[in-house]
């Protein structure tokens, strides 16, 4: 018990000097119980293998250069859909804040096209595209451009009038306005839409991957359940969750964090 | 009364233009039915799907696979999360686990849940199931965490016991996070079930969408978009909106500025 409080106590303390630990340290016992129910074969072992196969099969599907591949294709997936989206929704995202008229027009359609959600495009896609990359492209593109229209949107109605006028009869022009004003008052907005954006989409990008299928993480989890080969499955979903979790909460989050507070409205 | 109908006039009117414009498309550019149906034939479509029964087949399907998962993940993750939340060090310890687990939720496990259950409602069921599970247990930890202590030990000191405590500053305290939980997990639960039911059933309305692709009935995957954005608008904005806004503006700790 006395040891068990002494590794507590240091754990606490080196987790504030390293914060990272904070993080890491969690999924140690985790861990621990995973290879505790495989070498107990509780479940056969064909079912649920244990972390020391998923490790061996990274480090052979990485040797054969297999797996880098995969995700570099599914990485770049996923940037190239949400550029496109990103360079879409957020001219869209402001002229619907911007203007009554066209937001009475465009929020209806905007809210309905939203419901019917990426995967549901697949199949007509397919009809259109075959199984190609551009399928893959445009359902990411879909998937992105909405969190980041409405987003946008919510984000230019969110800058007060007052400052509009000020900067007008300070002799800006319309356009500088737009610039100076509105896009830096609705930018931690835009970054929010962008990180749920981005989150749908790489879910998304997964689903088509495993209907469309060539390459990619996606594809490669698939893949392997036709085979049979569960470890493949693990590696694929403990590739995909780490890699998210580092973009979204080393990358992401913090570029929301810091343009909320360069850019944000807070009000005290 | 007028008013609201109005209002519903103005929200449908640009709607309609759009079924104006899709018509006229079809009809100027002569569009091949394989590509994209003109409306006449969603409509007899839908006709048929009524009348054979198949609409309804599908609908309720999907519907009770979406219900059976979310309700029994609710059931299971509030308790789950309030446990883990009470105590500050458990749930910072917990935290980034569920984090990585509400961040892989869903779609991810559909290759393995499909090898686990095989196909059909057993894998469906756990996939959605898990993308609420986590979700709303990530939610709820968070939501009790967020509760300040003071408000814990003043009820205390007042001389609520657990039960009290529980239900009268715990789980109000924590209801706008948990409602919040789970329209994000049912957003991702209803893609999920879509995809799932692409790759491994033959029933509900992401198969009869994916069935019809392999026969080129554009009007059937058309029909079968309109219904699941029909139905996820009528969830997600007529339920879930309305609910989230107003547990938001009873429980939620609104700052005056």
């Amino acid at each position: 018990m006395m040891i068990l409080l002494k590794v507590w106590s240091f754990y606490l303390r080196i987790a504030v000097k390293f914060p990272v630990l904070k993080t890491i340290v969690p999924f140690i016992p985790l861990i621990i119980a995973w290879s505790l129910v495989t070498e107990l074969q509780v479940f056969p072992r064909a079912f649920l293998p244990g972390p020391m196969d998923v490790i061996s099969a990274f480090g052979t599907l990485t040797y054969k250069g297999v797996l880098t591949q995969y995700l570099e294709d599914s990485v770049v997936r996923l940037a190239v859909g949400a550029a496109v989206g990103v360079a879409l929704g957020i001219p869209l995202g402001i002229l619907v804040g911007l203007s009554d008229r066209v937001r009475q027009w465009v929020w209806p359609i905007l809210l309905f096209f939203q419901a019917i959600g990426d995967i549901a495009w697949l199949p007509i896609l397919l009809v259109w595209f075959g199984f190609s990359l551009t399928t893959i492209t445009l359902v990411i593109v879909y998937t992105v451009l909405f969190p980041i229209v409405l987003n946008t949107s919510l984000g230019v109605r969110s800058v007060s009038v007052d400052l509009h006028r000020a900067a007008l009869s300070l002799g800006a022009s319309k356009l500088r306005v737009v610039w100076e004003v509105v896009l830096p008052g609705a930018l931690p907005n835009i970054m929010t839409g962008l990180r749920n954006g981005l989150g749908y989409g790489w879910r998304a990008l997964i689903a088509t991957e495993i209907i469309v299928g060539t390459s990619g993480i996606g594809f490669m989890m698939f893949d392997a359940r036709r085979a049979g080969s569960v470890v493949e499955i693990l590696l694929g979903m403990v590739v995909l969750g780490t890699l998210w979790y580092v973009v979204d909460s080393w990358v992401l989050a913090p570029i929301e964090r810091a343009t909320g507070k360069r850019w944000g409205l807070v009000t005290q | 009364m007028t008013q609201r109908l109005y209002s519903a006039f103005k929200f449908a009117l640009p709607l309609l233009l759009l079924l104006i414009f899709w018509e006229f498309c079809v009809q100027f550019f002569q569009v091949n039915a394989r590509v994209f149906p003109s409306i006449e034939a969603v409509f007899s479509a839908g006709l048929e799907a009524v009348n054979d029964g198949s609409i309804f087949k599908h609908i309720t399907a999907s519907l009770g696979r979406v219900a059976v998962g979310t309700l029994l993940a609710v059931l299971v993750s509030i308790p789950l999360g309030i446990a883990m939340g009470l105590n500050p060090i458990v749930s910072d310890f917990l935290s980034p686990l569920f984090r990585f687990f509400s961040v892989l939720a869903g779609i991810a496990w559909i290759p393995i849940a499909t090898l686990w259950f095989g196909y059909g409602f057993g894998a469906i069921t756990f996939v959605i199931f898990n993308a609420v599970f986590f979700v709303v247990t990530y939610n709820t930890l968070l939501g009790v965490a967020s509760i300040p202590m003071p408000l814990r030990n003043a009820a205390a000191s007042l001389g609520a016991n657990g039960w009290a405590l529980l239900t009268q500053v715990i789980l109000p305290g924590a209801l706008p996070n948990i409602v919040t939980g789970i329209r994000t997990g049912l957003g991702f639960a209803w893609r999920g079930l879509i995809a799932a039911e692409m790759i491994a059933t033959n029933e509900g309305l992401g198969y009869m969408l994916f069935l019809a692709r392999d026969f080129y009935k554009t009007e059937v995957i058309v029909l079968g978009m309109i219904i699941i954005g029909l139905i996820w608008l009528t969830i997600d904005r007529l339920m879930l909106a309305p609910l989230e806004r107003a547990t938001i503006e009873r429980w939620g700790m609104v700052r005056r500025a």
